[in-house]
């Protein structure tokens, strides 16, 4: 029996930026209105090309569930942990708001949550993934940028896309090995 | 073993101290910063602070690192007087020791306000503690060092139960932690991956240089104070020893300045070098122009050197416009850190940028006044010492 090791597979041209991933999100977990208390963000980029051959991307991210973890090894409770499968947890009862995470973050994906009393980030949505189901976001997305799966299943959907596609990691000179692949 | 001639009882009632001033200042600020903690624990300290996602860290970080770096800067001179026989510095040991012991606590207050569950810290750093994290180890040093203090402090009132030796290897072991406490303090910054500005091993060295620097300021200015201005002869060796000793410690500052600048403009690492920007010609130039250049070295510099460290007044004042100065030195190193941003902010990302493409920072009312609180702590605690304790380290 193998482990299992998540990641997220994103096909970022099929974006519509219908922000539907979000939404998802905030109902999934709870997660409070606000203009900095969010888990996963669609980011548009700058235009590209000369007018009228015009284009623009979006970026859907979040938490890249980083194989070297820098928010883990700042954090001095152990509140922030990585599960056997390498997703990336905080526990918030043993948080206790120093914010070192947040400042250790290469991709500004952790906030402080008023309703748990600690800092907050994307869970890959971990109180479903037991049950056999996906993310909210990736069970959601209309045009399936999202896809999520088992590195370790060479059958599994992510190993197919990551096999037959050049892909590319956010911030690779950090070191942080993310668990997020965007498709080229 | 100490000998004495006429030994004064620990308690007195010193008149000619001008006390009473800054006794009064400080409970006014206790006032004001107790006002803030009930804000703080009623409304959380989301709605108080004004720290973003952005900049997690802002001026209480600044503030404590401000307050207990000055503590170990002062350990330190004490321990060059008691382990290694400085004996113009022995001469101040009650000072220098009640000095260090009140401003980690003044610290203390300004972390506890900071971290938002300081109980929760102290019970999971000892059933689940990650000793990769820097900050158990800063943790675990400036509570050491804390109690070597408390030892210290029983030590130098108590001289004639104590004998050299034992003193002098406190002495050494409050140098040796306060250092380690603040070079590790440097590692808590250093070891941010999302933040190249801290990385290497600028910051762990500055911090104590700047520090024992700070340390020689606090007692220049105290001591003045203390005495009005007139500073007895048998003192005034010691003052301008500290006073070389700030005037060296600048000297180092300036170098240390110079090439981490430098090297931050040469290579133009991401993260690091738009922090140098931000200091140099940003929204952080007006205070490192006049506050950490002016204030913090030009000035205090000038004045030494043109003095020869020989007026008394002149150190005090240079030991007060530096302790002025490196607050804007704090206040820039743990800002200027945060200020590049993680993510651009485009339209999506949720993150907030100005104009230059940088994150934005201004403590809000309410971290001043826990800003307030720290100085009402020292104030109040110190100048107290001052008014009904026996300060005149008895000679040995
Ligand atoms: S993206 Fe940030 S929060 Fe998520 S695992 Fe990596 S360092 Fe930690
Ligand atoms: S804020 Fe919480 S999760 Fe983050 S480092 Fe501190 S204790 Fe760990
Ligand atoms: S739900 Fe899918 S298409 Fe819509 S914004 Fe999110 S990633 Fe893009």
């Amino acid at each position: 029996m193998s482990k299992k090791r998540y990641a997220i597979v994103l096909d970022t041209k099929k974006c519509l930026n219908c922000k539907a991933c979000t939404v998802a999100c905030k109902f999934e977990n709870g997660v409070p209105v606000g203009d900095e208390t969010y888990r996963i963000w669609v980011t548009a980029l700058p235009l590209q090309g000369e007018y009228p051959n015009l284009h623009q991307e979006y970026q859907p991210s979040q938490c890249q569930h980083c194989e070297n973890t820098p928010c883990a090894s700042v954090c001095p409770t152990h509140a922030t942990y990585k599960t056997e499968e390498g997703v990336v947890l905080v526990d918030y009862d043993k948080c206790i708001l120093c914010k070192a995470c947040m400042t250790a973050c290469p991709y500004d994906a952790r906030f402080v949550s008023e309703h748990h009393k600690a800092v907050e980030k994307c869970t890959m949505c971990y109180h479903r993934l037991g049950e056999g189901r996906e993310p909210a976001c990736v069970e959601t997305c209309p045009t399936k940028v999202r896809v999520f799966g088992d590195l370790n299943d060479p059958n599994s959907k992510v190993s197919k896309l990551l096999a037959s596609r050049g892909f590319y990691q956010l911030k690779p000179d950090r070191n942080t090995r993310p668990r997020l692949f965007y498709l080229k | 073993m100490a000998a004495h001639v006429e030994k004064k009882s620990l308690f007195t009632l010193n008149k000619d101290i001008p006390a009473y001033p800054f006794i009064i200042l400080g409970l006014i600020l206790l006032a004001i910063g107790g006002i803030a903690v009930l804000q703080v624990l009623l409304k959380g300290h989301e709605a108080v602070y004004g720290v973003t996602r952005e900049v997690p860290w802002g001026l209480l970080i600044a503030t404590y690192a401000y307050f207990v770096i000055t503590s170990t800067g002062l350990a330190f001179i004490g321990g060059l007087g008691h382990a290694f026989g400085y004996e113009k510095y022995a001469k101040m040991s009650r000072r220098i020791v009640v000095m260090a012991f009140v401003i980690l606590l003044a610290g203390f207050t300004q972390i506890g306000m900071e971290i938002g569950h300081p109980i929760r810290l102290m019970i999971y750093l000892i059933l689940s503690p990650n000793l990769r994290a820097p900050i158990v180890w800063m943790g675990v040093f400036y509570s050491i060092e804390l109690v070597i203090l408390a030892i210290e402090l029983y030590m130098v009132f108590n001289p004639d139960k104590v004998s050299h030796s034992a003193s002098a290897v406190v002495g050494f072991f409050a140098l040796l932690v306060g250092t380690v406490a603040t070079s590790n303090l440097g590692y808590v910054f250093g070891s941010l991956n999302a933040r190249p500005f801290y990385h290497g091993i600028y910051f762990s060295t500055f911090l104590v240089i700047s520090g024992i620097t700070a340390g020689a300021a606090m007692l220049m200015l105290i001591h003045n104070i203390v005495y009005k201005g007139r500073i007895p002869s048998d003192l005034e060796d010691s003052m301008t020893a500290l006073g070389k000793l700030m005037g060296l410690g600048i000297g180092l500052m300036i170098f240390l300045y110079f090439w981490k600048i430098m090297s931050s403009l040469y290579t133009e690492p991401k993260g690091a070098y738009e922090a140098v920007l931000a200091m140099l010609k940003g929204p952080l130039s007006v205070n490192f122009w006049i506050g950490e250049v002016g204030l913090a070295v030009v000035l205090p510099l000038l004045i030494i050197v043109f003095t020869k460290a020989r007026n008394m007044k002149a150190l005090g004042f240079a030991g007060f416009i530096y302790m002025i100065g490196l607050f804007f030195t704090r206040f820039d190193f743990i800002v200027a850190g945060q200020l590049p941003p993680m993510r651009a902010g485009y339209e999506g990302s949720g993150v907030h940028t100005t104009i230059s493409g940088l994150a934005h920072y201004s403590p809000s009312a309410g971290e001043w006044m826990i800003f307030a609180l720290g100085w009402g702590v020292f104030l109040f605690l110190y100048f107290a010492a001052e008014k009904y304790l026996n300060l005149e380290t008895e000679h040995h």
